[in-house]
């Protein structure tokens, strides 16, 4: 057509076309392998929501195209690299076919990447409805709180927090508000699909509706500090609804008489009697592990090092400029710590109970 | 003194030429040149890149086991801050802007220097002062939070923050500097008959990255200041509990970084049209549509920033403009990587170092492309945002994109700047070292991320353990091909074979002139009469350098 008058008749030899097919069923097979592939069978990455099919209904869409377009574009490139290389043959001066455009060639590049791309568009917006709106907000609100470096979850009708994991009853829609009380956190399903950011100051919404029982991890993926890494927490999906009735009662027995208010810091004073050393290291490997060592002051994980913390003279002044006592260690293990050797969160941040806080003062003071 | 070269358009005849300066600090310290301040870049930015590279394997050796224990968590967090930061900013950005656009260009369009040489100066010289300065931020806590810095992290970070973003504001000055001087340059000091559509392709590149340069470094500028204010003077523009917004700097970072993401690139897609007809001995196919794509591609860039933002939380019905304007960068980059891919068919293709990186990027680039067209759609982003699908993919179009274009372009004008080839072999080894390692590296990320793995991580689920050490092995094997290159590019400037002024057998103007090109570049500005790229034709330069022509005025001695 619009081929300039300089340029020469385009010729595609028999090698191109064979290429060509050759093209064709490796995309057939790339395709169909993608087709087969049943994400909802893999053991770490089961579809348990409503919108994940869908999410991978688009995943396995986009695989597909992505391979068509890798598959043709190395595959010609490769070819074109080998079959039209500089033969010992030629005259080092030799030029290859000075053709400049092909305006009908490129008209199609353009025409079916576009073509391409609105259909991704129309079904990138269908499933981005379904995501959206698929789970209606008549079902259950629960609100997770991000914090460094864990989550806390609320639920209606239970006050105060809820420390250990997320628990969902199979099949019933959930609008999930969540936000943070420090810096930006992720809350992210992989299971389900779905993520959002915890952003201190804002509540963003997620729906969703759980349709496969089982414990799915919940991962938070915006860095927030030391122990980014280590910030994970699980939800519990499960059937029948009785037993999440169950569970959800559990937790307003416990939470009797919890504030609403998030919590900042414990009040009153730990009966520090009978607390026991051996106990005390199980929860401190548990809970506080992860930031203190069991070494010199100076071994500073995040907060320091807690080898003779209530003995060792040298050990600097914690409180008051005084050197700590079992009181002192109590305390700060129940508000927590904020000052210049960093934060330590609250017991009910920790999820310890006074009978933990007892324990670990005994472990503390065994530590000489 | 700060008087450009000569004007050009009023039929090539040079009035002005400034003498040679004959010491050292002036010809090459402090120079006005823009070859030897491209130079400097190049040099400036790859001693850089060691840094950055270095700090990429202690994060794989940390990486190479779940609980991480090699070094604490802080150090692992600062480690990959500064990393990204080096990478973008002191690395890929001044590498394709400053470097190999300051001493490309103005030879490809028959310039005597830029518009603006003292500033030139001034922009290279904030270089290497605001790197440094990145880099002091170590002693004294360095950043954590990513070279993102979301607040509030990056208000919670070590007082080496703010060093860091002054830093960062010094280089974004740098940048803007450089497009003001670049537009200037190739909109007024093009040789005469150089017509728009006789513009190397290369410098349509470095045409589109200017504007980017200019007005989206400033909004990074903006945020960069009030970031540094909040952290020293306690305003509060982001703080949350103080009536500050985190997400606001979310929409200024990457009303920048979206466009900068371009400005790494377009120079890269620049060079590959060069290096593509040069060693295919064939005309590019398509000229103007790659030229065209280019422009569309840097103006749909302002207009798709919050895509890395679909979790933040934004209206959602706002989500859908950004998806849709985003999907279609891939019309005008797919015109681009066909069109390549078409320059190839019926050519006599010379498979030589630098054309084999500019093979490579096509494949490497298009899968970094094509998994961004994944990461545009809002439901699949849900689920992959803040994994290491993001770190596979951003590391494709970086790394595997512009760094290959990068060493395809330093292997492809080493002979210009030094007068002798890098060692052939020695470069097809670094190749295969480097392309390799690489897609063994980033390879197993893709499905890390999708499976679980968080990015920014110092510790992670022992499931993942294999692929991480699998992908941490692999990145010392692309490390040594660096090595490989950094040897044979000191090497070759003592043992490289001569090069002649042109041993590619290219058509543009620089290669035109002698290896490396006089002080002044062009005796006498030629005139060009068409597009570089018809192998069959005789030249399309008329007066150049050595033809007689009793017109050209010795070069002037002024007295200043």
């Amino acid at each position: 057509m619009a081929v300039e008058n300089r340029d020469p008749a385009v010729h595609l030899d028999r090698g191109f076309w064979l290429v060509t097919a050759l093209l064709a069923v490796l995309s057939a097979l790339a395709v169909y392998a993608t087709i087969m592939w049943h994400p909802e069978n893999m053991p770490q990455l089961p579809e348990a929501a409503i919108p994940a099919d869908q999410v991978d209904q688009l995943f396995k869409f986009l695989t597909a195209s992505a391979a068509v377009i890798f598959i043709y574009v190395v595959g010609y490139l490769v070819y074109f690299a080998i079959a039209f290389r500089v033969r010992a043959s030629d005259p080092p001066d030799a030029v290859g076919v000075q053709i400049h455009d092909h305006h009908q060639l490129e008209l199609w590049w353009t025409i079916i990447p576009t073509v391409f791309t609105i259909v991704l568009a129309i079904f990138s917006v269908k499933i981005w409805a379904g995501v959206q709106f698929a789970s209606p907000n008549n079902g259950l609100v629960v609100e997770a709180i991000g914090h460094q470096w864990f989550d806390d979850f609320r639920y209606p009708g239970v006050h105060g927090i809820v420390t250990d994991e997320m628990h969902l009853p199979l099949g019933v829609p959930v609008t999930l508000h969540v936000t943070s009380s420090d810096v930006i956190h992720s809350f992210w399903l992989p299971s389900m699909r779905i993520k959002a950011d915890m952003i201190p100051g804002m509540i963003n919404t997620l729906r969703f509706t759980p349709t496969r029982a089982g414990t799915y991890p919940i991962i938070c993926t915006e860095f927030c500090g030391t122990l980014h890494g280590t910030m994970n927490k699980q939800v519990v999906v499960i059937e029948p609804q009785a037993n999440f009735d169950k569970w959800l009662a559990g937790w307003k027995g416990k939470n009797k008489n919890a504030s609403d208010a998030i919590p900042v810091a414990g009040t009153g004073t730990v009966n520090l009697t009978g607390g026991d050393a051996a106990a005390g290291q199980k929860i401190f490997a548990q809970k506080c592990s992860a930031c203190h060592a069991v070494g010199p002051f100076s071994q500073k994980i995040v907060g320091p090092g807690l080898k003779g913390v209530l003995h060792d003279p040298a050990h600097p002044k914690l409180v008051n400029g005084e050197a700590a006592n079992p009181e002192d260690a109590a305390k700060i293990l129940q508000k927590g710590y904020d000052g210049d050797m960093g934060h330590m969160p609250n017991a009910s941040q920790n999820g310890i109970s006074d009978k933990d806080i007892a324990n670990l003062v005994a472990y503390l003071n065994s530590l000489k | 003194m700060a008087v450009a070269a000569a004007p050009t358009h009023g039929g090539g005849v040079a009035d002005h030429i400034h003498p040679e300066p004959h010491s050292f600090i002036r010809r090459y310290i402090f120079s006005i040149d823009h070859k030897i301040i491209g130079i400097q870049y190049i040099v400036t930015a790859f001693l850089f890149m060691v840094m950055g590279g270095l700090l990429a394997e202690l994060i794989r050796v940390q990486l190479m086991n779940h609980s991480g224990t090699f070094v604490k968590p802080d150090t692992f967090n600062e480690l990959y801050s500064i990393h990204g930061s080096t990478m973008v900013w002191l690395v890929i950005i001044p590498l394709l802007t400053g470097g190999f656009g300051n001493f490309v260009f103005p030879l490809q369009i028959g310039a005597r220097d830029v518009a603006f040489p003292w500033l030139n100066m001034l922009s290279f010289w904030i270089f290497p002062v605001a790197g440094l300065m990145l880099y002091s931020s170590f002693l004294m806590g360095a950043p954590v939070a990513g070279w993102t810095e979301y607040p509030p992290m990056s208000l919670l970070g070590g007082p080496g923050t703010s060093m860091w973003a002054a830093a960062i504001f010094l280089i974004g000055v740098s940048s803007t500097l450089t497009g003001i001087n670049f537009l200037v340059t190739i909109l007024k000091m093009r040789a005469p008959g150089m017509t728009f559509t006789r513009m190397p392709l290369f410098v349509w590149g470095q045409l589109a990255t200017a504007p980017l340069l200019m007005i989206a470094t400033t909004a990074l500028g903006a945020a960069l200041a009030a970031l540094f204010i909040e952290r020293q003077f306690g305003v509060p523009f982001f703080d949350p509990t103080r009536g500050g917004s985190p997400v606001l700097w979310q929409h200024m970072f990457w009303f920048y970084s979206h466009p900068a993401v371009y400005i790494m690139i377009l120079p890269a897609f620049g060079m590959i049209s060069e290096i593509f007809p040069t060693f295919a001995r064939k005309p590019i196919f398509g000229y103007k549509m790659i030229a065209f794509s280019t422009v569309a591609i840097a103006l749909l860039s302002f207009m798709v920033w919050a895509h890395h933002m679909f979790t933040s939380g934004m209206a959602p019905f706002l989500q859908l403009p950004f998806m849709i304007l985003t999907m279609f960068i891939a019309i005008p980059t797919g015109i681009k990587i066909f069109s390549w891919v078409a320059t190839l068919w019926g050519g006599k293709i010379h498979l030589t170092t630098s054309m084999m990186f500019a093979i490579g990027f096509i494949a490497t680039f298009t899968f970094g492309g094509l998994t961004g067209v994944y990461l545009s759609a809002v439901p699949f982003d849900l689920h992959a945002h803040g994994t290491y699908f993001i770190v596979a993919h951003l590391h494709y179009v970086l790394v595997g994109g512009s760094l290959m274009a990068i060493f395809a372009g330093m292997y492809f004008w080493y002979p210009k700047m030094s007068g002798r080839i890098m060692n052939e072999f020695w470069g097809k080894v670094h190749f295969w070292l480097f392309f390799i390692g690489f897609n063994a590296t980033f390879i197993p990320m893709h499905w890390l991320g999708l499976l679980g793995m968080p990015r920014r991580v110092a510790v992670y689920d022992p499931q993942f353990q294999f692929w991480n050490q699998f992908a941490s092995i692999s990145s010392f094997v692309m490390t040594a091909g660096i090595l490989v290159f950094f040897i044979n590019a000191i090497v070759s400037l003592r043992t490289g074979k001569k090069a002649g002024a042109n041993p590619w057998g290219a058509r543009t103007l620089e290669w035109q002139i002698s290896s490396p090109p006089p002080y002044y570049n062009f005796k006498k500005v030629p005139a060009v009469l068409a597009a570089p790229y018809d192998f069959a034709e005789p030249l399309p330069y008329r007066g150049l350098e050595g033809e007689l022509d009793p017109n050209v005025p010795a070069p002037v001695a002024a007295g200043h």
